[in-house]
């Protein structure tokens, strides 16, 4: 039996969706029932992500945006964010609902579907964080938007720190490769659940990035 | 309830009772308690019994020091009673008793001492040489404490945290409280451990005065308070350390309380700097029967007074070596219990206010003198007392003796930091010196005693760390250093003294019953140094980790070999440093495997799964694990299998190329637009260690396949073996971002051409090709045409997110050909069929490609020395005596052997790689790596298996492929 032809998200959250979409053959759950105040854990592994890698990076102008320089810092400007990797590679992800066309020059390869791409944000994120890693999201010398590499759940991955309002609340960005989905999420949802954690749709992300703050502050 | 209510200092609330069970009978406690508080203010005074001689054993620290108190609650063996909060019904039971704690039917190996002397496990009982094993039986037997079944599952939520500090304090009393705030001051991130449930340290149930009418306890709740409320200190109490290591790394777990979300949680801190302040603990004092329920430390009888509010006997005498000892006296003589003697084995140098208070009471005094022997089968009923020398002695009927031969540093958590000790004559202890970097030692450790001192040197260390971690406290720091130097220094303590005693009931060592006679033994067997005499006495290898005999062993091999005692250190302390539930180790236990993107769907058709390196996948899709159904129906219809797990990626610019010449022994320029091209990856020596297929997509641009195994080392692999040519190519991991589904058997064709939008006919897409084309006009493919189960094959690689929608269509679309799942197994034994091997199955690290028969993928023109392995085969290539890869086919078609049986005639030649029944040929065949010998055509080779009662399994060498030896099927 064959169900609708779409491309599909590696996570599956155990919650019933509230408002969907199809865009570019995903099918996007704009929001669930009873997300309630966060913390919230959003799917945004539909979004498009690009590698980018070249020995000149610093010649090169990703949909006109500069790469910055120093491996770790991030650059957030018209819904795309730029991760400086290293000295050779940069990560560019797209954070609004209009992706771009990848630029034809062989250094970009598209890797939206390589990994699995989560946000998670709201009131102790950190709380949840710290059970799941030993990234050190409260450093002073870390200020957002940054990146940061290492395990999260023993799974290298890349999270950015999008926002951080205390110790303990604030927003990231993370990427792991897309077969540990269902792994990590369990994990976080697990790592979550004594803080209230939801699952939540991409609306929420979205509103989030609009006015990080309200979101935090609520 | 028979306790002391209206203390200030209790940590208990007398008002709620808890009831709990111990055996069968129904007690009670309170808020507060600890099982053993509870336990002795019910009564019990025999808590356990002793690993060897069956002693019987009761509270003696406190703060689980030794295996005294080690117990049996809630069928969890091994807890420490005294560190454990009181719960609810608990149910507790005493452990290494038969009977009873009380009366325990092993109690009569307290008589056979003689029997087991030093080290007596490696001298006695070995000769004649047969009796060792039954006697070996028996003692593995009987060591361990506490039992537990096989089956037992662990209740409770067991968490994990990582959390990140500048400065971290272990010890929350009032050293480690002032080093927290000194710290914090700097605006760094603070953590603070401390084992109790509260803070306060050794101040915490002292009313001894801090100064100005003052009491300590309270001092310890003013400075709590003020931890408590400094926003960047964050405090973890009733959290144990477990260990330091590198990379400036601490363990510990913390248990939880009625409020956290855990029942216990493992910690792992990582911290710019540390502080110790974990003050002291009592240095045993040593005399016969030392152990005997009714002794206990001079902490251990004021805290379950002050803490717990349990009065903690009727009638006490007091050896001690300390002012605390003293303290302790008056404070509970002043609560109702009878003192009837106060030995100190101190001449002079006691506080003479202290003398004078227990002068008021008219408790009577001895210096000089100390503890000689403790009388009472299971419990104290006298106390003999002597002059050090012996001289004189005098007994006293009692029920409790207060036993301390004075202080002694708590070491560990410096210990396990590789910090230096050194004995210091003018304080008794092994003082740390060569601290580690940015490690700062504060209070009591340091010998220090005075309360305004321990505060001081805590607010020292506290600034150092500070400044270690990047703050800028320089002028604090000096301050901190000129208010320490205004007040009192480290005390003179008491240096290791005893009464004469033969030894043989005096306990160095509680946890594993050594005695002082048996550390004489092994010193008079040769055993000079306390790291051998501990492994061959045992001392301090139980579970306490040396808190009783830790100082104490050192001081007495000095004494007994009249050697200087700068010359010796406590012995090593190791990680676990307090017992630590596996529970603890594992946490939250997350599931970290990957998983395919059609997982689901193949669970939906009773997929069999198995791990596989970090993957779940489908090994089978029946119990039957023969696979015949999946393996005939892809020989005679078509089936389709899973395969994304392969690695994949793309390696783009322009010196992509060289990258590729580099690591693969084929020539790569010859890889053709539209054709796969099949290689293979040596290391160094020859050996395969990957291999996989390369596609060019355009110029500088291919994109290539590895095992699954190999498929995380690959960038790694490529990067090494380039790093210093400086050629500009990229690579990009495309595992997780490609799915891959391969259809093979006659009938593929047919239903890859019902949805494909290409021309799929043999002559557009023939054996070993490579095309693009679409599926339902939006699913992109990248398809090729490989040959591995030796039918008719077609392996589409698919972005993850399409892989669903896919699979469902090519189910769809193949139903009217039986379309079926198979799994790895039934792939396994189709690849076997057709002499296709899988490295690290029919390959190890003797085996070069040249033995595996995959010479023919080495282009012997490329240059050696930019071929990764080239040198190495082309040096064994005329070895005769190398292992060979050979088919071998069972005469008789029973069972086959198993994978990894040896090959032996009078040695083992070889072994067995794969074997397996072939539907398909209807005989049992296999591969196997023998030596070359033996690797002819019609060789026979004996294989023997484990308990196959001498008889082999024949089989003969034989040529391979066994199935299609011309490949006509996978061409078609």
């Amino acid at each position: 039996m064959i169900k609708a032809i779409q491309r599909r998200s590696p996570v599956q959250f155990d919650a019933k969706p509230l408002f969907t979409e199809m865009r570019n053959s995903w099918k996007i759950v704009l929001s669930y029932q009873d997300e309630k105040d966060g913390p919230f854990l959003v799917d945004l592994s539909h979004m498009t992500r690009w590698d980018i890698q070249d020995g000149k990076l610093d010649s090169i102008l990703p949909v006109g945006i500069e790469i910055p320089e120093t491996p770790g810092e991030c650059r957030l400007k018209n819904g795309i964010l730029i991760n400086r990797m290293n000295r050779t590679q940069a990560a560019i992800w797209h954070l609004d609902q209009n992706a771009h066309d990848m630029p034809v020059e062989s250094c970009y390869t598209d890797v939206t579907e390589a990994t699995v791409f989560l946000a998670l944000f709201g009131h102790n994120t950190f709380s949840i964080t710290e059970k799941l890693t030993s990234l050190d999201f409260g450093n002073p010398g870390i200020k957002p938007p940054s990146l940061l590499q290492g395990p999260f759940c023993n799974v290298p991955s890349q999270i950015v720190l999008m926002e951080k309002k205390d110790n303990v609340s604030g927003a990231i960005l993370l990427t792991c490769q897309r077969g540990y989905a269902h792994g990590i999420v369990s994990a976080i949802m697990d790592a979550g659940e004594e803080f209230g954690l939801r699952p939540a749709g991409e609306s929420r992300f979205l509103g989030f990035l609009a006015d990080g703050t309200s979101v935090l502050a609520s | 309830m028979n306790r002391l209510t209206n203390l200030p200092t209790l940590r208990i609330n007398p008002a709620e009772e808890l009831t709990f069970y111990y055996g069968r009978t129904n007690f009670s406690g309170c808020y507060g308690d600890t099982v053993a508080s509870a336990l002795y203010a019910g009564g019990v005074r025999i808590f356990s019994r002793s690993l060897k001689y069956h002693r019987p054993r009761g509270l003696y620290s406190l703060d689980g020091e030794c295996s005294n108190t080690l117990m049996t609650v809630n069928s969890i063996p091994n807890i420490r009673t005294e560190n454990t909060l009181l719960k609810p019904d608990m149910k507790v039971d005493a452990q290494n008793v038969m009977g009873s704690a009380e009366n325990d039917m092993m109690g009569f190996m307290d008589k056979l001492d003689f029997f087991m002397p030093a080290g007596f496990y490696y001298r006695i009982m070995h000769k004649p040489s047969f009796i060792w094993p039954i006697f070996m039986k028996h003692i593995r037997k009987a060591a361990g404490l506490g039992t537990i079944s096989p089956d037992f599952r662990m209740k409770g939520v067991y968490d994990e945290i990582y959390p990140v500090a500048d400065v971290c304090i272990i010890g929350g009393g009032a050293a480690g409280m002032s080093a927290a705030l000194a710290a914090a001051d700097s605006g760094k991130r603070i953590i603070l451990i401390e084992s109790r449930p509260w803070l306060g340290g050794c101040f915490d149930y002292r009313i001894h005065s801090y100064g100005k009418g003052k009491p300590l306890y309270l001092r310890a709740r003013e400075l709590a308070a003020q931890v408590e409320q400094t926003p960047n200190i964050r405090i973890f109490k009733h959290t144990f350390l477990i260990g330091a290591y590198s990379a400036n790394m601490l363990t510990a777990f913390q248990t939880g309380g009625e409020n956290d979300s855990f029942d216990e949680r493992y910690i792992e801190i990582k911290s710019e700097s540390f502080v110790v302040a974990t003050g002291c603990i009592e240095r045993p004092l040593l005399f016969e029967n030392n152990e005997r329920p009714g002794v206990m430390q001079i902490s251990c009888a004021h805290r379950l007074a002050k803490t717990y509010g349990v009065l903690p006997g009727k009638d006490a005498v007091f050896s001690v070596g300390h002012d605390t000892g003293l303290e302790a006296a008056i404070d509970l003589f002043d609560l109702g219990l009878k003192v009837s003697c106060v030995a100190d084995i101190r001449e002079d140098g006691h506080d003479q206010k202290l003398l004078e208070e227990l002068a008021e009471r008219r408790i009577p005094f001895l210096g000089g003198w100390a503890a000689a022997r403790v009388h009472g089968e299971k419990h104290v009923n006298k106390v003999t007392l002597s002059k050090l020398d012996g001289t004189i002695q005098r007994h006293f009927h009692c029920d409790l003796l207060v036993a301390s031969a004075g202080l002694t540093p708590v070491t560990a958590p410096l210990s396990l930091m590789n910090a230096g000790f050194e004995y210091d004559d003018h304080t008794g202890y092994f003082l740390p010196v060569n601290m580690p970097e940015k490690v700062f030692a504060a209070g009591r450790i340091t010998g220090l005693n005075n309360p305004s001192s321990i505060e001081a040197s805590g607010r020292l260390a506290g600034f150092m760390a500070a400044m270690a971690s990047g703050a800028s406290c320089k002028n604090e720091i000096e301050d901190a250093r000129k208010a320490l130097a205004m007040l009192p220094g480290p005390e003179r303590g008491t240096k290791f003294l005893s009464v004469p005693v033969s030894g043989r009931k005096t306990f160095i060592c509680f946890d594993e019953d050594t005695t002082i006679k048996n550390i004489r033994q092994a010193i008079d067997m040769g055993f000079d140094v306390p790291e051998l005499i501990k492994r061959f006495t045992s001392a301090g290898t139980g579970p306490g980790q040396s808190g009783i005999p830790g100082h104490n062993l050192p001081l007495c091999v000095a004494n007994y070999t009249g050697k200087c005692i700068s010359k010796f250190r406590p012995t090593t302390v190791r990680p676990p440093v307090v017992p630590t539930y596996i529970a603890t180790y594992a946490g939250r236990k997350h599931r970290m495997t990957k998983r395919t993107p059609v997982h689901d769907l193949q669970v939906k058709k009773c997929g069999v799964f198995r791990l596989m390196g970090v993957w779940e996948r489908a090994r089978y899709f029946s119990d039957d694990f023969t696979c015949r159904n999946e393996i005939l129906n892809v020989r005679n219809n078509v089936g389709m299998l899973d395969s994304s797990t392969l690695g994949k990626f793309r390696i783009h610019g322009p010196d992509a190329l060289k990258a590729l010449q580099r690591v693969y022994v084929s020539d790569m320029r010859s890889v053709r637009n539209g054709c796969i091209k099949y290689s293979a990856m040596c290391n160094d020596d020859g050996c395969v260690i990957d291999d996989g297929v390369i596609v060019r997509i355009s110029e500088n641009d291919y994109y290539f396949t590895t095992s699954t195994a190999r498929a995380g080392q690959t960038i790694e692999w490529i990067r090494y073996h380039t790093k210093y040519d400086d050629w500009d190519f990229h690579i990009v991991n495309l595992t997780d971002s490609m799915g891959v589904i391969n259809i093979s058997g006659p009938n593929s064709r047919k239903v890859l051409e019902k949805i494909a939008d290409s021309d799929l006919s043999n002559t557009a897409f023939p054996f070993g090709g490579y095309r693009e084309f679409s599926v339902a006009g939006v699913i992109p493919v990248r398809a090729m045409r490989p040959g591995f189960v030796g039918e008719l094959s077609y392996e589409l690689h698919v972005p993850s997110s399409w892989m669903q929608s896919l699979w469902e269509i090519i189910e769809s679309a193949g139903k009217e050909f039986n379309i079926g799942n198979f799994g790895v197994e039934a792939q396994n034994v189709m690849r076997m069929e057709k002499g296709h091997l899988i490295l690290g199955i029919e390959s190890e690290q003797r085996t070069n490609l040249l033995d595996l028969g995959l010479g023919f993928l080495w282009d012997r023109s490329k240059m050696e020395a930019k071929t990764v392995g080239a040198v190495a085969l082309r040096q064994a290539e005329n070895d005769s005596g190398r292992l060979k890869l050979v088919g071998i086919k069972m005469d008789d078609s029973q069972r086959p052997p198993r994978d990894g049986s040896v090959i032996v005639d009078k040695r083992i030649r070889g072994y067995v790689c794969t074997a397996r029944r072939s539907f398909s040929l209807d005989t049992v065949i296999g591969m196997a790596i023998v030596e070359s010998d033996l690797s002819n055509i019609g060789t026979e080779l004996e294989i023997f298996e484990d308990e196959c009662k001498a008889e082999l399994i024949h089989v003969r060498v034989v040529h391979m492929p066994f199935y299609d030896p011309e490949g006509k099927r996978m061409k078609m």
